[in-house]
């Protein structure tokens, strides 16, 4: 059982690359009491990640860091409202992000992951963080028809 | 005398039509860099302009015109909201800073802020400072004794003129209470520059319709939460609400970021159909000054000048023209691009840099003197095939 339940938790690999995908579902599941996060997830710290959602601008306009969120900053009447850290990313962008933001577009991060409560000064307390990050709009993600995972089935 | 000597007296030999060249040249050299100088100005003027606070809460409407008459003072206010919505936000858990703000009316032009002495408080997360250059911040004043202190932006002092204990007003229905200046601000460089700052007790009493209204209305409250990830929660709370909508400052950057970007596109296509005409400017003035002189270049060949020297001459007449025109075009460039900055600020509060000196300034110099040298290319292999014996026959 706790052997299926690491199999869930560990990221897709993006694109049939080597960089791991992690998705918001997985970052929950690995929160613990206390606002810990399982050693799985602390495993992937200082690697470099892939994590796909919407950009929420919270920080500078040059988009030096944003909200990666699971839902869109302008989605008013759609989901469920993102509460507190659970949700949401904090990315720290590599200089220079050039892209054409849409608050209703899905966008690819692909940085340093960075998992554990620690407190920022400029931007408070956070859970997940993604450094050094590279921002790409999210073209062609993957389909997924009904009853079907988003992670790859176990080999045996 | 040197190949250099000879192009040069080439030139001034025809001189009106090298300076007429020259001048195209540095007239599609300025509009290239005064376009992208002034481009880049604008968007780092919002950037550097914007606000440090990650929400601007408002009245429901246009989001764009909530941040441009909040942030950058350069649309009319949005319509009120009121101070129970400032209350209870400053009493929310995850709010850090809650800043109430309320805008209307101007003097001379420079709009009123009224606001509290939270605005220009220094957080460890605020980038911009707020020092006085001269006297002191306005009391924050309780809402029924309104002191009417008025504190200038650096530019709004320069521009009315106004000085500390000068006492003033617009419209002779704010005869009765006039602001008497108490400080004035360093600069800052950003709207914050041409704005009078006032207590929010003083806007009530100035104004007929807050004196008597039970509940004092604002424009706005800018928020900064305790922790970023309660922002989406914050948003999505104050959006639902049928009374206020929470903005975010850099989203609605970002969307005018992206129309700037359709018209940077637009932009370049047309600059670069302007340097194809100069450039084809360059050839014809170089093909036809070489048509116009074969019987010299032959009369210099059959002295003993070598090909490769006729075709240097050519090509360096070409690149002193790109040269000239380059050097004039980068200076022409600067100057309508601080002209333009000017502007943005006279009539729309934005600080824009002019002189931004970067790679952008080489490599279009670069790129006009290898252009202009290039076009010079045919005319100089037509000057070098010239033929003596042909072209040094009797004219009649």
């Amino acid at each position: 059982m706790s052997l299926c339940a690491a199999f869930v938790l560990l990221p897709v690999l993006a694109n049939g690359d080597e960089i791991p995908r992690f998705t918001f579902a997985q970052l929950v599941d690995s929160i613990r009491a206390n606002s810990e996060v399982t050693q799985t997830i602390k495993s992937y710290n200082g690697k470099e990640v892939e994590i796909q959602g919407f950009i929420i601008p919270a920080g500078p306009p040059d988009l030096s860091f944003f909200l990666l969120s699971r839902v869109s900053a302008l989605g008013n009447y759609c989901c469920e409202v993102p509460v507190g850290q659970d949700e949401t990313v904090y990315v720290f962008a590599a200089k220079g992000v050039k892209i054409l933001y849409d608050p209703l577009r899905i966008y690819r991060i692909r940085g340093v992951f960075e998992a554990g409560m620690r407190a920022d000064a400029a931007y408070g307390p956070s859970l997940f963080r993604v450094h050094n990050a590279r921002v790409e709009e999210a073209v062609g993600a993957k389909m997924f028809k009904i009853g079907e995972s988003p992670v790859p089935a176990s080999k045996p | 005398m040197t190949i250099l000597t000879v192009a040069l007296k080439y030139l001034q030999g025809r001189m009106v039509a090298s300076t007429l060249t020259a001048v195209s040249i540095a007239l599609g050299v300025s509009l290239v860099i005064a376009s992208v100088l002034l481009a880049r100005g604008i968007k780092e003027g919002f950037t550097e302009g914007t606000t440090d606070y990650s929400l601007v809460v408002g009245a429901k409407g246009s989001p764009m015109q909530l941040v441009l008459s909040v942030v950058f003072r350069m649309d009319v206010a949005t319509p009120n909201i009121l101070y129970t919505t400032y209350r209870d936000l400053q009493e929310d858990p995850r709010v850090d800073v809650a800043v109430p703000m309320a805008l209307g009316d101007a003097y001379q032009g420079i709009r009123y802020v009224a606001t509290n002495s939270t605005y220009f408080a220094a957080f460890p997360w605020r980038r911009k400072t707020f020092s006085l250059s001269v006297g002191r911040f306005f009391r924050d004043d309780p809402p029924n004794t309104p002191t009417y202190e008025a504190l200038l932006g650096a530019e709004a002092a320069i521009r009315t003129g106004l000085r500390i204990g000068d006492r003033f007003y617009e419209g002779e229905e704010m005869a009765e209470y006039p602001l008497t200046v108490v400080g004035i601000l360093r600069p800052t460089r950003s709207a914050d520059d041409r704005a009078i700052f006032f207590s929010l007790s003083s806007f009530w009493g100035m104004n007929e319709v807050a004196r008597k209204m039970e509940v004092k209305p604002l424009t706005a409250v800018l928020i900064r939460p305790k922790r970023m990830s309660d922002v989406p929660s914050l948003h999505r709370e104050l959006n639902v609400s049928p009374e206020t909508q929470a903005v975010l400052p850099s989203g609605v950057l970002l969307t005018i970021f992206n129309v700037m970007a359709l018209a940077e596109e637009a932009l370049t296509m047309i600059l670069t159909i302007v340097g194809i005409v100069v450039l084809l400017y360059v050839f014809v003035s170089m093909y036809s000054a070489t048509m116009e002189r074969k019987r010299e270049i032959a009369t210099m060949r059959a002295l003993g000048a070598r090909r490769a020297i006729v075709l240097s001459i050519v090509l360096l007449e070409s690149c002193a023209l790109a040269v000239v025109g380059g050097i004039a075009g980068l200076l022409g460039g600067h100057a309508v691009a601080y002209l333009g900055a000017s502007l943005l600020v006279a009539r729309g509060g934005l600080v824009a840099n002019p002189f931004l000196f970067g790679v952008l300034q080489p490599v279009v110099l670069g790129s006009v003197i290898l252009l202009g040298t290039l076009a010079g290319l045919l005319p100089a292999v037509l000057a070098y095939r010239t033929e003596v014996a042909e072209n040094l026959a009797p004219l009649s």
